[in-house]
C-alpha cells in the first residue's frame, strides 16, 4: 500500500464540529506542513439557539490556549454548574446533576457510602448539599476556584452554556487567523481511488475542486462522506431513545442567566432552557409518534418564560450512532457519527473526544486499520456509555402518567444498564470503569435523583463511629458552605469577565 | 408517719406548665405521685422563640430529653452567645459568649493579666481571646478535644420554636402518663392552709396535695387566689411592652443572638433554622406599638410577619411558694426576654421543686428555703439584665439617659464597684452567670477596671506576649477547622427534608 504522507485536510461542513475540528488541527498539527480546507455552505443554516456543554470544554479550550474570557464575551457565554432535571422524577420534583465531586472520599472509599450510612439511619436525603456546585447553583453564585488563599476547600468545575452560531464564528476567526482556509460551496461529488477506495477530490457545484489525503466529515446527520459515499452504517437506538425530532426557539431573557441548564420533562419527551448572556435557548424534545410537530410546538411557545424572538424550527434526528466513524481516510465528527438527544450536553463533547483521539493516533502516512479499530472500538464505547446513561433518565422513574412515560418507563433496557442499575440499588455504586465520562458521581446523582435509592453501601463505610462520621460530614459541609459563600453572584462573575481577561 | 404528696395538680400552660409536669413526673412517678395538668388555653404566639442556656442541656437530661431529637423537632438552632450592638454610640458589638477567656498564666486569672496588658497599651479585645466568642462570630460550633478542653468551657445554648417545643415536652409528658384536662379556669378553693381544689369551668373539682401555679404573667393561683403581690422591677428597666415578630431563614446561619438598642428599646434576633424569630422590647410611651413594627423591619434588615404584641412588667412574687402552691416560670418572676431568662427561671424553679419536693402534704416546710433561693437566682439574674441599661452609652436620649442615670440596687452596685476597682467579679449565692459572664458583659459595655491583681507583675512582658500569641494563634486555627453551626445541625439534629432541587 502506497503510503503517501499525509498534507491536505479537508473538512466538509462548517458547523460547530467543523470548525473546532478546524481550530485544533490548526493549533496542534499546525498549517506549515499541512494544509487545512473547511468546505461549507452559507445555504445550510446551523441551529443557534444555545448549547451547553460539560467541564471536559475547558481542556479543549486549554489545547487552543483561548483566554477564556474573551470566550465567555465572544460567544454570550455564561457559566454552567450542571443540569437541573425537573419533573423527571415525578411532577413537583426537581433534582441538580452538578459537575463535580459528592463530599471527599475517606479511607479508599467513595463518599456516597458514608453518606448513604448517614441516611440511612435518619439524616436528610439532600444529598446536593455535600456537593459545591449544587450549592453554588441554588445560591445563583459562580467563580473561579483552584488559585488563592482558600485552596484547601472544594473546587468549582464548570463548563459553559453559548451560542453555538457565535462559538463557530470565534473558532472560525481562530483557524483562518492560524492558516485554515474556508471554501464556500456545496459538494457535488465525491471522487475515491478505484484501488484503494480512499477519498481523493471532492467537486463544488461552481466546478472548483479539492483534493486531499485526509477527510473529516463534519456534514452533519446526513453524513455526506461517512454514509453517502462510504456506507458506513447506522445502528439506531430509538427503540431505548424514541426522542426523534427537536422545535428549538430563543427568547427573551427574563432575569439574570442562571448557572446552570434546566431540563423539565414533559409529556412527550422534555425541554431545555439554556441562558445566555443576551437570551435564553429554548428547545422542546420529543418523540413525534406520541406528539405531532405542531402541538410540540404549540407547547413550546406556551411555555416560554420570555417573548419568542424567532419563528420556532423543528430538527429531525434518530438516535444511534455510526457503526464505524474512521473508515479508510474518512473521519466522521459530530452528528455526521451519531446523534444523541442533548440530555446531558454530550454533543460537542463528543466532537472533542473524536478530535482528542484522532490527533492522539493521527496517521503519518497511509492509514493502518489496527489504529482505525482501536479508533472505533473506542468511539463505540464512548456512544454505548453515554447511551446507557442517557436511557437511565427514562428509565428510572415514577411517571406512567402519559403513554410516552408509560413507554419509558416499561421499555427494555440493554443488559449493560440492567446490571448497573441493579448493582446500584444494593450497594451504591455504579461501578463506573477507568475511561467512562461519567463518573459515580454523576451516575449517584442521577439515579438517585430519578428515585432510585440504593438500599445499602460498602461496609469500610461501618468502620468509623456515628459521632465520628457525622463529625467528619459536618466538617466537609462546612468546607461547602464556606466555599459557596465566598464566590460571587454569577451575574458579577460575568461582568468581571467582560472587563478583563482571565487571570 | 406524716401523709406523702400523692397528687400534683398544675393549672398552667405551655412551657412552665408542661416542662414541670414531665420533670415531677420523672422524678416521682415511679413513687406513685399522680400528675395532672389542668391546661390554660395557650398565650404562646406563632412567632415566638424559646432562648435556652446551655444548661438547658442538664434539665433535658433530667426531662429525658434527647438534645438533639429537641433541635430536629423545634427547627432549634445552636447560639454560642449573645452580641450586643448598639448599647453605645462610641463602643463597638460585642459578644456575650458562653465561655472563658483566654488560660490563666501562672495560675492567675487570664483577665488580670489582659487588664495589665490594656493598660499598657495593648488594644487587643477581650473577647478575641475567647474560643466561644470566636466561634459564635464565625457560625462554628465548638466540638472539643484534648487541645480545646484545658482552654475553654465553651458551650452553646439554644434558640427553639417555642409551639414545637412545647408540643414536644407535652407529647413526653403524656407519654409518661401525665393526665391532662384542658380548658378555662373554673372554681378554686381554699382553706387557711391553701388550696383544696380546682375546676374547669363546667368540670369537676380536682382536690391534691400540692398546687403548681405555671399560668404566667395571670398567676391565676399565686396572684389571684393567693393573693402574693408582684414586687415591681419596672424603674430599673424602662420597658413596658414587648412585640414578637419573625423574618425569614438567615444564610449562612449565625451562631449567636444578636440584640441590638436603639431609641427606645432593644430589639433582638433569635435565629431558628426556618425562621428567624425577632423580639423587641420597648417603652410605649416614646414609641408606639405601629411604629415599633415599621422600625423593626428597619433594624433587623428584613421583611417580617405577624407580629404580638403584650405588655411586660419585670418583678417577683416574693414568696413563689405559698402554703401547698408553688408558682413557676412567670407566675412567679418576670423578666426581660433578654439573657435566655425567662426559660431558665423555668429551669431553675423546676429543679428546687425537685430537690425540695414537700415530704409531708401537711406541713411544708420547704417553701422557705426554695422562696429564698429563688429570690435570690431571681434578683441576681434581674442585675445581669440591668447592667445592660446601666452601662449603657447612648448618650442624649431620653430612654437610654434615665437607663443609665437610675441607681441600680444595691447588691448590683456593689458588684460594680468591685469589679471597676480590680476586675474582681463577687458572685452571690445562686447566681446563673459565672465571673467569665459577668466580666464579659461589663467589659463589653465599657466597664474598664482602674486597677488589676497586682501579681502579675511579676511575668515578664515578653513573657506575657508570647503567651497572648500563642492564644490567639490556637483559637484561629482551631476555629477554622470547626464544623459551622448549621452542618453541625444538619448532621446531629436534620430536618425532615423532601429534597428537591
Amino acid at each position: 500500500m502506497s503510503a503517501q504522507r499525509i498534507r491536505d485536510i479537508v473538512i466538509v461542513g462548517g458547523g460547530t464540529a467543523g470548525w473546532m475540528a478546524a481550530a485544533a488541527l490548526a493549533k496542534v498539527m499546525g498549517t506549515q506542513a499541512y494544509t487545512i480546507t473547511l468546505v461549507e455552505s452559507e445555504a445550510i443554516g446551523t441551529v443557534g439557539v444555545g448549547e451547553a456543554t460539560i467541564p471536559m470544554i475547558t481542556m479543549f479550550n486549554n489545547v487552543l490556549g483561548i483566554d477564556e474570557n474573551e470566550f465567555v464575551r465572544e460567544t454570550n457565554a455564561t457559566f454552567k454548574l450542571g443540569i437541573e432535571f425537573a419533573g423527571w422524577r415525578r411532577e413537583g420534583h426537581s433534582y441538580f446533576h452538578p459537575f463535580g465531586q459528592f463530599g471527599v472520599d475517606m479511607d479508599g472509599v467513595n463518599f456516597n457510602h458514608y453518606w448513604l450510612r448517614w441516611m440511612l439511619s435518619g439524616g436528610s436525603n439532600d444529598y446536593g448539599r455535600f456537593n459545591a456546585e449544587t450549592e453554588a447553583a441554588r445560591q445563583r453564585r459562580f467563580g473561579r476556584t483552584g488559585h488563592g488563599p482558600q485552596t484547601s476547600l472544594p473546587n468549582i468545575n464548570y463548563a459553559f452554556q453559548f451560542d453555538a452560531s457565535l462559538y463557530a464564528a470565534y473558532l472560525r476567526r481562530f483557524s483562518e487567523k492560524r492558516g485554515a482556509r474556508r471554501i464556500e460551496g456545496q459538494i457535488v461529488k465525491v471522487d475515491r481511488n478505484g484501488q484503494t477506495g480512499l477519498i481523493e477530490r471532492l467537486t463544488l457545484k461552481d466546478g472548483q475542486t479539492v483534493q486531499g489525503q485526509l477527510f473529516i466529515d463534519c456534514s452533519g446527520f446526513r453524513g455526506l462522506l461517512i454514509e453517502e459515499t462510504l456506507q458506513a452504517g447506522y445502528e439506531d437506538w430509538s427503540h431505548w431513545l424514541p426522542v426523534n425530532r427537536a422545535a428549538a426557539v430563543p427568547c427573551a431573557k427574563v432575569e439574570e442567566p442562571i448557572p446552570y441548564t434546566r431540563s423539565t420533562a414533559r409529556e412527550a419527551g422534555w425541554q431545555w432552557r439554556i441562558p445566555l448572556q443576551h437570551r435564553t435557548g429554548n428547545g422542546y424534545v420529543f418523540c413525534d409518534s406520541f406528539i405531532s410537530e405542531d402541538e410540540a410546538t404549540r407547547l413550546l411557545m406556551s411555555r416560554l418564560d420570555g417573548e419568542a424572538q424567532a419563528e420556532p424550527r423543528i430538527l429531525r434526528f434518530v438516535t444511534g450512532r455510526r457503526r464505524k466513524s474512521w473508515v479508510g481516510n474518512c473521519i466522521a465528527l459530530g452528528l455526521a457519527s451519531g446523534f444523541m438527544e442533548p440530555l446531558e450536553s454530550t454533543s460537542i463533547h463528543l466532537v472533542q473526544v473524536g478530535i482528542s483521539k484522532l490527533l492522539a493516533m493521527f496517521p503519518k502516512g497511509g492509514f493502518n486499520p489496527l489504529i482505525t479499530d482501536r479508533y472505533n472500538a473506542e468511539m463505540e464505547a464512548d456512544y454505548v456509555n453515554i447511551r446507557d446513561f442517557l436511557i437511565a433518565h427514562y428509565k428510572v422513574t415514577e411517571r406512567e402518567d402519559t403513554p410516552f412515560w408509560r413507554y419509558c418507563k416499561n421499555m427494555d433496557i440493554p443488559d449493560s444498564l440492567a446490571t448497573r442499575l441493579e448493582i446500584f440499588r444494593t450497594r451504591g455504586e455504579a461501578m463506573v470503569v477507568q475511561h467512562e465520562l461519567f463518573k459515580e458521581q454523576s451516575w449517584f446523582a442521577v439515579l438517585a435523583g430519578q428515585g432510585l435509592m440504593p438500599v445499602d453501601y460498602h461496609p469500610v463505610a461501618d468502620l468509623l463511629s456515628e459521632d465520628e462520621l457525622k463529625l467528619r460530614l459536618a466538617k466537609i459541609r462546612t468546607g461547602i458552605q464556606d466555599r459557596v459563600s465566598g464566590l460571587p453572584t454569577h451575574q458579577a462573575f460575568l461582568d468581571s469577565c467582560a472587563r478583563a481577561p482571565a487571570a | 408517719m406524716s401523709r406523702p404528696v400523692r397528687n400534683v395538680v398544675i393549672v398552667g400552660r405551655d412551657a412552665a406548665a408542661w416542662l414541670t409536669a414531665l420533670g415531677l413526673k420523672r422524678a416521682f412517678g415511679r413513687q406513685g405521685v399522680n400528675v395532672t395538668v389542668l391546661e390554660l388555653p395557650s398565650m404562646v404566639r406563632s412567632a415566638d422563640v424559646l432562648v435556652g442556656l446551655p444548661t438547658l442541656e442538664g434539665l433535658h437530661r433530667l426531662l429525658g430529653l434527647d438534645t438533639d431529637d429537641m433541635l430536629a423537632a423545634t427547627a432549634g438552632a445552636y447560639a454560642l452567645g449573645q452580641q450586643f450592638a448598639n448599647w453605645s454610640q462610641a463602643r463597638p458589638p460585642f459578644v456575650h459568649a458562653y465561655d472563658t477567656h483566654g488560660a490563666p498564666i501562672h495560675r492567675i486569672d487570664f483577665l488580670q493579666h489582659w487588664l495589665k496588658a490594656r493598660s499598657e497599651g495593648m488594644n487587643v479585645p477581650l473577647e478575641e481571646f475567647s474560643l466561644g466568642a470566636a466561634a459564635a462570630k464565625h457560625g462554628r460550633f465548638v466540638v472539643h478535644g484534648d487541645a480545646t478542653s484545658g482552654f475553654s468551657k465553651a458551650r452553646a445554648g439554644y434558640h427553639l420554636d417555642a409551639s414545637a417545643y412545647i408540643r414536644l415536652v407535652r407529647q413526653k409528658a403524656i407519654e409518661l402518663g401525665v393526665q391532662r384536662q384542658a380548658g378555662k379556669l373554673g372554681e378554686v378553693v381554699r382553706s387557711d392552709s391553701g388550696i383544696v381544689s380546682v375546676s374547669l369551668a363546667g368540670g369537676e373539682p380536682l382536690a391534691a396535695d400540692l398546687f403548681v401555679d405555671a399560668s404566667g404573667v395571670d398567676a391565676v393561683l399565686i396572684g389571684k387566689v393567693l393573693e402574693q403581690p408582684l414586687e415591681s422591677w419596672s424603674p430599673w428597666f424602662g420597658c413596658d411592652r414587648v412585640l414578637v415578630t419573625s423574618g425569614p431563614k438567615l444564610n449562612p446561619l449565625p451562631a449567636m443572638s444578636r440584640i441590638s438598642g436603639f431609641k427606645a428599646g432593644w430589639i433582638g434576633m433569635f435565629p431558628l433554622r426556618d425562621r428567624t424569630p425577632v423580639v423587641a422590647a420597648y417603652d410605649s410611651r416614646r414609641i408606639s406599638d405601629a411604629e415599633m413594627l415599621q422600625s423593626a423591619s428597619v433594624l433587623c434588615g428584613m421583611r417580617l410577619g405577624d407580629a404580638f404584641v403584650a405588655p411586660c412588667e419585670p418583678g417577683m412574687r416574693s414568696a413563689p411558694w405559698t402554703g401547698n402552691c408553688v408558682a413557676i416560670g412567670e407566675a412567679a418572676v418576670v423578666l426581660e426576654p433578654l439573657d435566655a431568662a425567662s426559660l431558665h427561671m423555668i429551669h431553675v424553679g423546676l429543679s428546687h421543686l425537685i430537690t425540695l419536693f414537700p415530704v409531708s402534704a401537711e406541713a411544708m416546710l420547704e417553701a422557705e428555703p426554695f422562696n429564698t433561693s429563688m429570690q435570690n437566682h431571681a434578683r441576681n439574674l434581674r442585675d445581669f439584665q440591668i447592667v445592660h441599661y446601666r452601662l449603657n452609652g447612648r448618650l442624649d436620649e431620653p430612654f437610654w439617659d434615665r437607663a443609665r442615670e437610675t441607681p441600680p440596687p444595691p447588691e448590683l452596685a456593689a458588684k460594680l464597684d468591685l469589679f471597676a476597682a480590680r476586675g474582681a467579679v463577687a458572685l452571690y449565692d445562686d447566681e446563673t452567670f459565672q465571673e467569665e459572664n459577668w466580666a464579659s458583659v461589663l467589659i463589653g459595655h465599657g466597664l474598664i477596671p482602674r486597677g488589676y491583681d497586682p501579681q502579675v507583675d511579676t511575668l515578664a512582658p515578653d513573657e506575657l506576649i508570647a503567651a497572648f500569641q500563642r492564644m490567639l494563634g490556637f483559637i484561629a486555627s482551631t476555629v477554622r477547622d470547626m464544623p459551622s453551626v448549621e452542618a453541625q445541625l444538619e448532621l446531629f439534629a436534620p430536618l425532615p427534608s423532601n429534597a428537591s432541587f
